[in-house]
């Protein structure tokens, strides 16, 4: 059984239809990425799966429980972790603060703040600036650690690359080998397609709500994917 | 020596000023949102006092501030869990701000139909006359002690906010309110528990207003003028200052009250009016 089953999902952003019975599954422990053009649905899917979607229909379920019903919350307690789209991390908050509260949902296990620091040492070294003092990259490892520190079981990547530096993005990249060795399953919304197949084992290809590509990332010529991305 | 009377008198009554603006000041805050029935809600528990002051006679007024504060936490809390939160989640500024007038509009009408309009004040014995000399000065308790409660209320929030986790779960829901609640955080209690709190504040204020001037169902709408001032003279959001603006008002009241003993608040006004032609963010405006 996969960790996140998703099934015919019909899902709504604003007024327009953004997801058209959309299935996928997560399976345990393993990174899936997701890819496709801007507006595909994509982020979409992330956050009816975090629980902050508007009301959709069909169904999802983490661990053979249905929550598409739950508040966030409690999807949240159940060990489901959002690495949010432009990272939205507290500025009220210093770096240190913005990772407890990640702690928040009373969820223990490997990750706490000395091996988030550890992950990423700057961090550490940061800990007391206010998080939106830091450059872009830090503060995705901030949004990142947060995630960790309430040790998903599976943590949801909306764009966390976006508008960073190809050096960088591998530095971040080069962490989800430790998370993954921790048993934490990933579900990574990435632009660049090159970079979703080489981090993924599984790849689902959006186009305007339906999946039109799903499979091992190995399997998949590079003209291929472009049909399945442009739909062409 | 008597101006330097009225300047420590005043310095006092401001603690009792800041006190009112310190509860609509941390509602707007971390709600961005402005509650115009504080007022009403500060009336309403000076009533609540007068009402345990005839029910336990003889008893020092200061025993009834911790059941005040209790029931307007409460009040507070299913408040804004039952009416505001839907008002919030409108994302629409105005809509708790119709919500509130109505509910201040409410509030005025049923006290005056269970009250009555005469005036009312809190008899506080002994505590409302006695005082001390130093040096020649004479200080009364009851302001001293309304300083005290102020400058302790003030430091025990700014301790809560910064240093606690209910603080800090505060301060994050109040910078993304929808992205706390992917880590367990539900904001809808977070704010009620944020309104209960302003509305203790706020009381605890009423009840100690109550033992120096007589109150009628309509003096909210005067105390929510008094509070606004503070905050604003403070600096919108920033709760810190509004214990500098509150302390401000009260000296220029009593100054005022010196020079024309008929207006001593029409010069609390004007001073509020300077400060905002000076500084229209506040005093921690420009600093934030």
């Amino acid at each position: 059984m996969p960790l996140l089953e998703v099934r015919e999902l019909c899902s709504h952003y604003g007024d327009l239809q953004a997801l058209f019975d959309l299935s996928l599954d997560v399976a345990e422990g393993e990174a899936t990425a997701l890819i496709g053009a801007n507006g595909a649905g994509k982020s979409t899917l992330i956050r009816a799966i975090a629980g902050l979607g508007s009301r959709s229909r069909g169904a999802i379920r983490f661990d053979g429980q249905a929550i598409e019903a739950e508040p966030a919350e409690r999807i949240a307690r159940r060990g489901i972790a959002l690495v949010p789209e432009g990272r939205m991390l507290f500025p009220s908050l210093t770096v240190e603060e913005n990772l407890r509260m990640g702690a928040l949902c009373g969820r223990t296990g490997h990750w706490t703040l000395p091996t988030v620091y550890a992950l990423f040492p700057i961090l550490q070294e940061f800990r007391h600036r206010p998080a939106t003092q830091l450059s872009g990259g830090q503060q995705q490892m901030v949004s990142i650690g947060r995630a960790l520190m309430a040790n998903p079981r599976l943590m949801l990547c909306d764009e966390i690359s976006l508008g960073l530096a190809p050096v960088v993005i591998e530095q971040i990249y080069r962490a989800f080998g430790d998370i993954r060795a921790q048993g934490t399953a990933l579900l990574v919304v990435e632009q660049d397609v090159t970079r979703a197949c080489r981090i993924a084992q599984r790849v689902y290809c959006l186009l305007k709500g339906r999946v039109t590509l799903a499979g091992r990332a190995s399997d998949f010529s590079a003209a291929q994917i472009a049909n399945a991305y442009f739909g062409h | 020596m008597a101006w330097l009377e009225t300047l420590i008198n005043g310095v006092l009554l401001g603690g009792l000023y800041a006190l009112f603006g310190l509860g609509l000041a941390l509602v707007f805050g971390v709600m961005r949102m402005v509650n115009l029935a504080h007022g009403e809600f500060v009336v309403l528990a000076a009533y609540f006092a007068v009402f345990l002051a005839t029910q336990f006679p003889g008893v020092s007024p200061l025993f009834f501030i911790a059941p005040v504060a209790l029931a307007a936490f409460g009040m507070g809390y299913l408040l804004q869990r039952l009416l505001l939160n839907r008002a919030v989640a409108t994302d629409d500024p105005l809509t708790p701000v119709l919500v509130t007038f109505g509910i201040a509009v409410v509030l005025r009408n049923l006290m005056v139909e269970l009250f009555g309009a005469d005036p009312r004040a809190l008899d506080g014995g002994a505590l409302a006359t006695a005082g001390f000399e130093i040096g020649g000065l004479r200080i009364g308790w009851y302001p001293v002690l309304v300083l005290v409660l102020a400058v302790l209320a003030f430091g025990a929030l700014q301790w809560l906010l910064q240093h606690s986790r209910f603080g800090l779960v505060v301060r994050a829901t109040s910078d993304h309110r929808e992205i706390v609640r992917t880590m367990g955080v539900r904001p809808r209690h977070v704010y009620a528990v944020v309104m209960g709190l302003s509305l203790a504040f706020a009381s605890v204020a009423g009840l100690l207003l109550a033992l120096r001037t007589s109150f009628t169902p309509f003096s909210g709408v005067e105390r929510l003028l008094g509070a606004f001032e503070v905050v604003i003279i403070g600096g919108l959001g920033s709760f810190r200052w509004a214990l500098v603006g509150g302390i401000a008002l009260g000296v220029a009241q009593l100054v005022g009250q010196r020079l024309d003993s008929n207006a001593g608040a029409l010069y609390a006004h004007l001073l509020f009016f300077a400060v905002l032609m000076v500084r229209p963010n506040g005093i921690a405006g420009a600093r934030t």
